[in-house]
């Protein structure tokens, strides 16, 4: 395996092709290439390119370079202020070790159905931004992750950026990864919501779901349930259960696929009610 | 096979070594003696392999050696020597949070990284500080006492 360090985005820009892959942070690709899960003719090392790392407010979005690590969301203000469900999913990611390397986009890059960043990112109408020697383009993360492990990014892309719509303090919104232990586990299930409130009036909702189907996604029909309606008991039981509906889960090691059905309508359903202060009901 | 030069420093030891692209920073320190650094899992669970790279704890089994070209790598020997342990090494000692010690350089790593950062930790901080490395022995208490143990030593500069 042929190893470059990129020292600029143009330099790995050039040499991302014929069998390249990028590392960044390398804590997927590594033990990949160690344990033959994937042959690369060239390693191209982004993980020294300091001008995509950063975290910062742009245009009322929030910009979040390629190269900034679990660790930096957890070191950064704006991320808790207006993107509480991203910081609460770096808090539940890994392990110290592994989240001071770990790259957001690596994460989305590596397109495991259970990529802890996505839900939150997604809740917050992530665009990624793509580039390549040919030229740049965005994408809405909603149409980046096509099927297991496959995403509408071409081999020899490399991603720039995450640009997301921040939190206000009106919105309402929640996060939970459900998982066999508090650190180092894969997740069983990961839920992201974040409600825009009018009143009693639901202005915008948005539910997304990890590690229920083969990519992470946007649970639509549950979110029609919410939005443009008065939201009480009946809402939110059919969005719980619209969740559910949309699951297309396994049976693994973690869970059985009847299991992570079940519990996406659970989680749902006491996460809308957290994010709108209801106090606790039954949960069934 | 391609072999690239690379150079970095070890404990303060200017290092110059031949790398294969895919050669790990983990093989490769312990290919040139720092045997120090322990080699397990390979895969990042069990944090015996940590060290700190630019002052920053990680995995070395996860990362290649030659994206490490031109840093500085501190191992559990580069934290303290024997006639001069740092806290947390004299703690898990004195609060015997030390068995086989096979997991021990990597807790030494994590836990001086947590307190660099966080002199008073409470008990959940250092769990989750440590939350990357597996001990198969302790049972893990010893370990966080002595963490505990240390990170009073070094702010009030007495023994605990
Ligand atoms: C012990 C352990 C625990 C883990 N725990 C979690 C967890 O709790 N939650 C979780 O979601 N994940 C977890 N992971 C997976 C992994 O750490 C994350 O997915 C991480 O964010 C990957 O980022 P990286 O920078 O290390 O990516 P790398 O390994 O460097 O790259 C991953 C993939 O993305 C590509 N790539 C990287 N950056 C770019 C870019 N900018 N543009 C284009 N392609 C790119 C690479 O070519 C490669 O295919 C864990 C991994 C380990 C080893
Ligand atoms: S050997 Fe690196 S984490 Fe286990
Ligand atoms: S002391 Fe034996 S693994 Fe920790």
């Amino acid at each position: 395996m042929e190893f470059l360090r990129a020292g600029s985005v143009d330099e790995a820009l050039a040499a991302a092709r014929d069998g390249a892959a990028f590392v960044a942070g390398g804590t997927n690709l590594v033990p990949d290439v160690l344990f033959g899960r994937k042959k690369i003719a060239r390693a191209v090392d982004i993980s020294r390119l300091d001008e995509l790392r950063y975290i910062e407010e742009a245009d009322g979005k929030i910009r979040i370079g390629a190269l900034a690590t679990v660790t930096d969301l957890l070191d950064s203000e704006l991320i808790r202020d207006a993107a509480s469900p991203l910081y609460e999913s770096a808090l539940e990611f890994a392990g110290p070790l592994v989240r001071n390397r770990a790259s957001v986009a690596g994460n989305l890059m590596d397109a495991s159905p259970a990529a802890d960043l996505a839900p939150p990112l997604l809740a917050q109408d992530a665009v990624v931004e793509l580039a390549s020697a040919e030229g740049e383009r965005a994408l809405p993360l909603s149409e980046f992750f096509l099927d297991y492990r496959k995403t509408a990014a071409r081999p020899e892309e490399l991603m720039t950026a995450i640009v997301i719509e921040p939190l206000g303090a009106e919105d309402r919104c929640a996060y939970y990864k459900l998982q066999l232990r508090r650190a180092m586990a894969i997740a069983v299930l990961g839920v992201a919501v974040a409600l825009r409130m009018n009143g009693s009036v639901c202005a915008d909702a948005a539910i997304s779901l990890g590690a229920v189907a083969a990519v992470p996604y946007r649970a639509h029909a549950a979110e029609g349930h919410l939005r443009g309606r008065e939201i009480a008991e009946a809402e939110i039981e059919a969005a719980a259960a619209a969740a559910a509906e949309s699951a297309r889960p396994i049976d693994d090691v973690r869970a059985s696929a009847a299991y992570r059905k079940k519990m996406c309508g659970v989680l749902v359903r006491r996460l809308l009610r957290k994010a709108l202060g209801m106090t606790q009901g039954v949960v069934a | 096979m391609d072999t690239y030069e690379i150079k970095f420093r070890v404990n303060g030891n200017d290092e110059t070594l031949g790398v294969r692209g895919d050669e790990t920073l983990l093989r490769a320190l312990r290919r040139i003696g720092y045997v120090e650094v322990k080699l397990s899992c390979e895969g990042g669970d069990c944090g015996a392999c940590a060290i700190l790279l630019d002052g920053v704890a990680v995995n070395a089994c996860l990362m290649f050696a030659a994206q490490a070209d031109g840093s500085e790598v501190t191992t559990v020997r580069g934290i303290g020597t024997e006639d001069d342990l740092h806290p947390v090494q004299e703690q898990l000692i004195e609060k015997g949070g030390v068995q086989c010690g096979f997991c021990t350089p990597g807790i030494v790593v994590s836990a001086k990284a947590l307190l660099d950062e966080n002199a008073a930790p409470t008990r959940e901080d250092i769990q989750r500080g440590l939350a990357g490395n597996l001990c198969r022995c302790t049972g893990y208490k010893k370990i966080f006492e002595s963490v505990s143990a240390a990170a009073r030593q070094m702010t009030e500069g007495g023994d605990s």
